[in-house]
Order: structure tokens, then sequence, then C-alpha cells
């Protein structure tokens, strides 16, 4: 590989794009800012959708889907799917009621649409937990970039990485730093796509568009070496993977960080169109990732290169880095490589943890222990959960329980089986009321982690509600849960009712 | 059921209003034929495959990618986006009606 000497280019190419966002974000400095990690105002659908791509757009999609792809071929596309095919729910189901509905986050939209502190406040813990595992998914990818490039032990990794982002978004929330979204994601699709086409370039395939050009490599991988990176269904089965890939779906439109992008945009209209042009600059990235595994691979077979199963499943993760250095990149774009990987991760887990710490200090802290408290004191506790959440994160993130992908899934899966839901029947069903939520989220937090819990004495939970995989299931359920509850109960007030019909779905914007 | 109970009753299966009659519309549509286009791929996958544990959907390529895998890795990510924007240009007709008629015009 390369020694520490020549790690020193890319660790400064990582500090020197880390500086150009806080310079950026200066330069464009609004006035505007808000406790909820909100503020950065964008206007237009294209610049709504720069901002959902480079929201979204994290370890889990720079790393994870090749790493996945490395280790299982096909399953990865079941990643590719979910993550994309997810948005076409949101656009339909969601995406211009919730901007009519105007709520700051989504505990914040169910304690209103539900009429209860106590819906609010275990939305409020759901939203809290969602944070900690998708950023667990995250810190795991920081924690490898930083050990390659200190040469040092993951933990290490992890530890100093968690310190560096920390200290870049006390930086930039010190300094006032605006979110350049634009700049944010042209940044991360150059560092993505232009390595993969010198590498194609480099191992003679069609370099020019090499989400095509990989192609023939999969072929060669096949005929040359007996390895079918292609193979559907031979790793899992076609219930495991749509299961998968329905889980991950719901689970976009159940993310509460994706969903309190709708709140910001200016109008409805922009709402559904920057959807659109963020699903088209997410998969742009999407159409890449499977490539790097594939040249990967190729690229061992031809160096005669093999690892038993446990080594390749410990590697996969790195398989992107490790693919652009085995390929004979220059190591200036390798550096490249990895600053986008360390900007994906670092704005996402920013976002996750503002996310998170706006359901501890709006939804739990103002809404329902203090509602006198000021502003100050506001945006004290969410100071004080960003690093609380940030501490915590990077605990449980020394000995991470799966792949990055693997773990981001587990996250998907909770919120596909307790968020997803409630917004769902909030939005289009008048009659769905706090108690139906409360069933029906209670339901999907067992439903999450029934596999981990009753997995050892009830096998078919196993087969039904696997671990990343739960909410093809689950979601339904926990819906009928909802319903059935709600019929029985106290239907919701008048006032709510006619807001939902007169407001939100009143007319079409 | 009460008066109130009916008239402010939303409910996707049940829209009321011809708007949201037409944005149902927009939204079931949608979201057939992307259920369809996702799990029914893969259902004719699995039941295509012969005996040999292969099926004919792997056997030619397509833009250089064996065709299955093209069709799940590049075609549906570009298909959602296309339905999207179908969508999108449905409701702003649907918007753009809705406001000449409150303005008075008649299409």
């Amino acid at each position: 590989m390369i020694d520490s000497v020549q790690k020193i280019i890319p660790m400064l190419i990582i500090f020197g794009v880390l500086i150009l966002f806080v310079v950026a974000g200066l330069l464009y400095k609004t006035r505007e800012s808000s406790e909820y990690g909100l503020s950065g105002r964008y206007t237009g659908s294209i610049g709504g959708g720069a901002a959902i791509a480079s929201n979204w757009m994290s370890a889990a999609s720079f790393l994870g889907i090749a790493g996945i792809s490395y280790l299982y071929g096909y399953l990865a596309l079941a990643y590719v799917i979910g993550w994309t095919g997810g948005y076409v729910l949101l656009l339909v189901l969601l995406a211009g009621q919730l901007r009519r509905f105007g709520k700051f986050t989504a505990p914040d939209f169910i304690g209103e649409r539900y009429e209860s502190s106590l819906a609010r406040l275990l939305s409020a813990i759901i939203s809290i937990l969602i944070t900690l595992i998708y950023s667990m998914a995250q810190f795991k990818g920081i924690g490898i970039i930083f050990a390659w490039l200190l040469g040092v032990e993951y933990i290490k990794g992890v530890i100093i990485g968690a310190v560096i982002l920390m200290a870049y978004i006390i930086l930039s929330g010190v300094m006032g730093v605006a979110k350049s979204q634009k700049l944010q994601y042209f940044v991360l699709i150059v560092t993505f796509i232009l390595p993969l086409m010198l590498l194609a370039y480099k191992l003679g395939y069609f370099w020019v568009l090499p989400q095509f050009g990989y192609g023939r490599a999969i072929t060669d991988l096949s005929t040359e070496f007996g390895i079918n990176l292609s193979s559907p269904f031979s790793h899992f089965n076609l219930f495991q993977w749509t299961a998968l890939c329905f889980t991950l779906m719901f689970g976009t439109v159940g993310l509460p960080h994706v969903l309190s992008r709708f709140y910001t945009v200016s109008n409805i209209r922009d709402a559904r169109w920057s959807v659109v042009w963020g699903l088209f600059f997410i998969a742009l990235i999407y159409w890449s990732a499977p490539a790097y595994a594939v040249f990967g691979r190729l690229i061992e077979a031809r160096n005669g290169i093999s690892f038993p199963p446990e080594v390749s499943y410990k590697m996969a993760d790195i398989v992107v880095l490790r693919t652009a250095l085995l390929g004979g990149l220059p190591i200036w774009i390798v550096g490249m490589l990895a600053a986008g990987a360390v900007s994906a991760t670092f704005f996402t887990v920013a976002g996750l943890l503002m996310t998170g710490a706006a359901s501890v200090s709006y939804d739990i802290y103002y809404r329902i222990l203090n509602p006198q408290a000021s502003e100050s004191k506001r945006m004290s506790v969410a100071k004080g959960a960003t690093l609380f959440l940030a501490i915590l994160v990077t605990i449980v993130s020394i000995n991470p329980p799966g792949l990055i992908a693997e773990i981001a899934a587990v996250a998907f899966a909770l919120a596909g089986n307790t968020i997803f839901p409630a917004f769902l029947l909030g939005i289009w069903w008048s009659g769905t009321n706090s108690h139906g939520v409360i069933s029906g989220m209670l339901t999907g937090l067992l439903i999450t982690f029934a596999q981990p819990l009753l997995g050892g004495y009830l096998p078919i939970v196993n087969i039904f509600f696997p671990f990343t995989a739960s909410a093809l299931c689950g979601a339904p359920i926990v819906i009928l849960v909802m319903i059935v509850v709600s019929l029985f109960t106290k239907p919701p007030s008048v006032e709510i009712r006619r807001f939902l019909a007169e407001e939100v779905h009143g007319e079409v914007q | 059921m009460s008066d109130s109970d009916d008239k402010f009753q939303v409910n996707l299966f049940r829209p009321k209003s011809a708007v949201m009659r037409g944005e149902v519309f927009a939204i079931l549509t949608v979201l057939a034929v992307w259920g369809i286009s996702v799990f029914g791929f893969q259902l004719w996958l699995a039941l295509s495959s012969l005996p040999s544990g292969k099926s004919f959907l792997e056997s030619f390529t397509f833009f250089n990618l064996p065709f299955h895998y093209w069709f799940t890795a590049q075609m549906l990510p570009l298909f959602f986006i296309i339905i999207c924007v179908f969508f999108n240009l449905f409701i702003d007709r649907l918007s753009l009606r809705r406001s000449r008629k409150r303005e008075g015009y008649n299409d």
C-alpha cells in the first residue's frame, strides 16, 4: 500500500476540503440561524435537490454500498433501489402535504397532528434512537478512514475522527457558517466519480461513463475467475432481498432528518420538484457505487489476492479507498476520494446530531418539560444534547455490530416501522388518533428489535422480521394496529380534522 | 357519524373534492407502477430461473451489463426519476386548472 509519509497528502486534502466548506459557508453566510439545524436557506428546486442529496449522502452511500456489493454482489442493489425508490413514496405521499402542515421536526408534527404530549415524547425518543443508530454507521466510516489515514487501530481512528468532527461542528456553529449545499454536493459527486473514471481508464474499460463501463468487468470476473457478482438471490433469497429493499424505502420516508428538509423549502411546488432533483443527484452516486466493488474484486483476482471470508468482511467497508490504491491511482486522487467520504459523513452526522438534539431541546425540553424556557436556554440544551449524543455514539461505535450499510439499515427499519406509519396515516386518514399512533409506534419498536430480543425463542421472527429488513412485514402490521386502535377509541378533535381537510388537503399547489 | 365528522373526513381511498380525486388518482397510479416495477421484475427474475439456476434475463447483456443487473441497478433509479417527473407535471397541471377556475376562467 502506501507509507505514512505519503498519507500526509490525503490528510492535507481532507483538511483543505473541510476548510473550503467553512470559508464558502462564511462567504454565503445568511443572517438566519436556528437551533433546529435547519439554517441555510436555499432557493429553487435545484438548490433544494442539492440540499436533499448532500444531506442524504453519507458513509452508507459513499462506502457502504460498495462494501455490500464487494461481499454479496446483487444484494447491494436492494440498497440502491431502496434508497432511491423511497423518494417516490416520499414525493407522492408526503412532500407537499408536509410543507403545508408546516412543523419544524418529526416529533413536532406527530405532537401537533395527534394532539398528544405522549405521542410527541415517544416519537422524540424514537428520533433520538434513529439518530444514534444511523450515526453509529457514520462513525464506523469515520473510524476506518482515520485509522487508515493515521495508521492506527480502528478504536483510535473513531475517537480521533469524532474529536475532529465535533471540532468542525462547534467551529462552524461559533462562526455561524451557513451550509452551501450546492458546493457540498458538487464536491461529493466529483470526488466520487472522477477517481472511478480514472480506475476504469487504467483497467481498460469504457471510462467516459464508468457506470456502464464496469459491466464488462462483471463479465470478465465471471468468465476469467468464476466470480459472479451479478448472480441474483445467490446469497439471499427473493423474500430477503425484497424485505430489505422495501424496508429501506419505508425507512427513507420515515427518517426525521430527511423529513425536516421539507419544512424549509420556500413553497410547495419547490418541495415537490426538489425531490425529483434530489433523487437525480442521489442516483448519480448510486449508479456508480457498485463499480468500485467490481473493479476491486477484479484487481484482487488479477493479482492473485484472496482472503478468507472473515477478513473480507472486515475489509469490505474500506473497499472504495482500497480499490483506488490497488488500482494505482495517484495519491492525491485517493486523498480526494477520502475527502469526499469524510465530507459526506461529516455533513450527515452534523444533520443527524442536530435533528436528534432538536428532539431533546425542542420536543422534550421546551414542549413538554419547560414551555417557559427562553430561546437562549433552549439553545444551550440543544448544544449540550449535541455533545452528549456525539459522545454516546462514539462509545457505541467502538465495537460496531456490522457493516456500515447494515447498521444504517437498522435505523431505516426503525424509522419504517414507527415514523413512516405515523406520518402516512397522520396525513392520509383523519381518523387516526393519539391512542392509535402510540400503540402503533410501540408495536413498531417491538417489531424492529424482535430478532435480537426474541429470535432465539421464536425462530419465525428471524424469517419475517430480520433485524435489517423488518419493515416489509412490520410497517403493515403497525398501520393495522394504528387503524384498529383508532377505530375503537375517541376520534381526533374537529379542529385537527378541519385543519387536515382544509389546510393540508384543501387544494393542490 | 356527525356532520362535522363527515365534512372533515380525509381518507386516501375516499377522496371528496375533485382536486383531491385527481391527486389521489395520480398517487395510486404512481404507487402501482412503482410497486410493479420493483417487485414485479424481481419476481419475474426468480420465477424464470431454469433448472440450471439461471434466468434467461441473465443470459444477455445490455449497455455492457447483464440485462437483469442493468435493469435493477441502472434502469429502475432512472425510472423512478421519470415517474416522479410525470407525477409533478400532473400535479402542476391540476394546480393550474384549479387556480384558473378560482379566478373565474373556464377551460
